[in-house]
């Protein structure tokens, strides 16, 4: 299987160093820590799959999946919401937003591998599914 | 008493799985009509196996699943969907959102009950193991 690539939207700068020691080699980790950078790394390249903070002060990671959502050219990317936010609310509130997943920190690096893993085949799956 | 949570928006199919569930053993059974009350009940009662049916209002069974999953206070409840979808794609998208077994309606009682023991024994070393293994398959299968 490549490798497959990842974009975090992260405020917290150190989030990709820690992630790419907790997940190793198997993905290609890049990270932008705003939602306005995010928006200009979509413009220019589609990463395999995005995963985002929910809480970016006055601004949330919901909004940068309503704007993929609405995206022709980026709506089938599939998105991880990964956040401290655990309520049940919270959770609906990220699938209504458009998340395909939602994993609640602190997460298990081997867990948060396999679910990057199960995504990607599900979506994979979803691309054949629709050809 | 062992506690089984049935989500499914469905009120008749709802009392048929209470009363399969409890023909073979006694289980104390909790019901949700929706996603997201299901959720509401999953942490207000944490049961020991979950059944969740796919197409419901406010949370597909696939959501609730991933959510479940995706929280380490829920990460290792066992879950059955119970769906009336039944293409191998639709199974397949259960199985790799995280879901233990994947059982069609119209669905036999005894098959219900068997699950269920099944996937009360799964620890979450197996359960880790089956999902490398899906995503491995899947991946071959290119």
């Amino acid at each position: 299987m490549r490798r497959l690539h990842i974009l975090l939207v992260d405020g917290d700068p150190n989030a990709c160093i820690r992630m790419q020691h907790s997940l190793g080699n198997e993905f290609l980790l890049q990270q932008v820590v705003s939602l306005s950078q995010a928006r200009r790394f979509l413009a220019e390249a589609l990463p395999d799959i995005l995963i985002c903070e929910v809480m970016f002060g006055n601004e949330s990671g919901l909004d940068l999946c309503r704007f993929v959502r609405r995206s022709p050219e980026l709506c089938h990317l599939p998105i991880i919401l990964l956040t401290n936010l655990s309520t049940i609310q919270d959770k609906v509130a990220g699938f209504d937003a458009g998340a395909d997943d939602y994993i609640v920190k602190p997460f298990d690096a081997r867990h948060l591998a396999a679910r990057i893993r199960l995504l990607w085949r599900i979506k994979r799956l979803q691309q054949f599914d629709s050809i | 008493m062992k506690k089984v949570l049935v989500i499914d928006d469905n009120p008749t199919i709802v009392e048929l799985i209470k009363y399969a569930v409890n023909l073979q053993s006694s289980y104390q059974v909790f019901v949700a009509y929706d996603g997201v009350q299901g959720l509401e009940r999953v942490y207000a009662e944490r049961p020991d196996c979950v059944i969740i049916d796919v197409k419901m209002p406010r949370m597909d069974g696939y959501q609730l699943v991933r959510c479940l999953r995706g929280d380490p206070r829920t990460a290792n409840t066992p879950l059955i969907i119970l769906s009336a979808m039944t293409r191998e794609e639709d199974q397949m998208i259960g199985l790799l959102s995280g879901v233990d077994e994947y059982l069609t309606k119209p669905f036999k009682p005894s098959a219900l009950n068997a699950a269920i023991e099944r996937v009360l024994r799964l620890s979450p070393d197996e359960r880790r193991r089956r999902m490398d293994y899906l995503v491995q398959t899947q991946a071959d299968r290119e």
